[in-house]
């Protein structure tokens, strides 16, 4: 396994970060494509590793898996280069898009587009919410944890970042001796 | 000072983004919307719009909100404080990946956090939606982009786009 140089990891990253878009698996299919069958830089297995890493560590998964495979082929700096590329086209669009928003906030066009987006994002966070529990609440414990946290969020009004630790931390004493 | 606490917030949010890059959503609405009032509800959809229609994760919102709040500055602020805790974290997991993942610790409390976000995020989806949804054509299109989004394989970055056109030919 030849190891690239930072500079032909920065510019990978930087296409799998431009030229995919929305859906977590879409995206793991094109860093396949890249990394494993046409630059040959990790193997199949080492792939199927970082993703299981990004999966279970906080932050974006997609992210996360390119995080690893940066760290995996030049250690930290490769991570660095790995999420500078990767992250690079997304934030200048955003940034951009920010200026014009800040500057055009005000029109009247800008508004009625955004209500339509607004209401778009909210059958997508819909959406998700669905997936997620299909994928996630397969017995009446996980389905406790949901509502609990519903609940607490939502009438209860406390703090999200407080509910996930608790959950974490509930987690652990309910299932400590189940998870393999 | 404000820049201090939005990099802070940041650094724990992303932390704890345990299950997929909208785990954030809940924690991010509390601190910048409900808390510190650096964006109104309405602003906060339009991130969230912003970050989906850009190539690369949902993350890329942060840097939107980082340039409202604090112009170009605060957005790469914002990306270098998103970005930290995951490439940090996932160096020590690649190290001791074996060994993390057998953690009893780790996978039953994962396991009650990804369980619980989805009550958080039902949470956020309700008080976002009291705020976008303001009749029957804005609710028409967000049961239009859950059904399509959900039943197909279509990008969500379509639905958002094509949201923004019915949006601009209703209003």
């Amino acid at each position: 396994m030849k190891s690239p140089s930072l500079r032909n990891i920065f510019w990978v990253f930087l296409k799998i970060g431009t030229l995919s878009f929305g859906g977590v698996y879409s995206m793991l299919a094109f860093f396949e494509r890249e990394l494993v069958e046409k630059h040959k830089w990790i193997t199949q297995q080492e792939f199927i590793e970082a993703v299981a890493i990004g999966q279970m560590t906080p932050g974006p998964p997609v992210v996360n898996t390119g995080i690893c495979v940066g760290y995996k082929l030049a250690g930290i700096r490769g991570a660095l280069t790995a999420t500078t590329g990767q992250a690079f086209t997304g934030t200048v669009l955003a940034i951009m898009l920010a200026i014009f928003y800040v500057q055009t906030r005000d029109s009247i066009l800008l508004r009625s587009i955004m209500s339509g987006v607004g209401a778009a994002v909210v059958g997508l966070l819909v959406s998700v919410i669905y997936k997620m529990a299909v994928g996630t609440i397969r017995d009446y414990r996980s389905g406790a944890f949901a509502l609990s946290a519903f609940l607490a969020l939502a009438l209860l009004k406390l703090n999200p970042i407080g509910l996930i630790l608790a959950a974490g931390t509930i987690g652990f004493m309910v299932h400590r001796g189940k998870v393999k | 000072m404000i820049l201090l606490k939005f990099c802070l917030v940041l650094i724990v949010v992303n932390a704890l983004t345990i299950g997929g890059g909208f785990v954030m959503l809940p924690m991010l609405q509390k601190e910048f919307v409900e808390r510190y009032h650096w964006l109104t509800n309405q602003e906060f959809l339009d991130a969230i719009a912003i970050g989906q229609v850009t190539p690369g994760p949902l993350t890329v919102m942060n840097a939107f909100i980082g340039y409202k709040i604090y112009g170009l500055f605060g957005a790469v602020l914002a990306m270098i404080s998103s970005y930290l805790p995951s490439i940090i974290i996932v160096m020590v997991v690649a190290k001791f990946y074996y060994g993390f993942k057998e953690s009893r610790i780790v996978a039953s409390s994962f396991k009650g956090i990804k369980a619980a976000v989805i009550g958080l995020l039902a949470a956020v989806a309700i008080s976002l939606g009291n705020t976008s949804l303001v009749d029957l054509t804005t609710l028409g299109i967000a049961i239009i982009s859950f059904t399509v989004i959900a039943c197909t394989k279509i990008d969500p970055t379509f639905v958002i786009l094509g949201g923004a056109i019915l949006g601009a030919l209703v209003y």
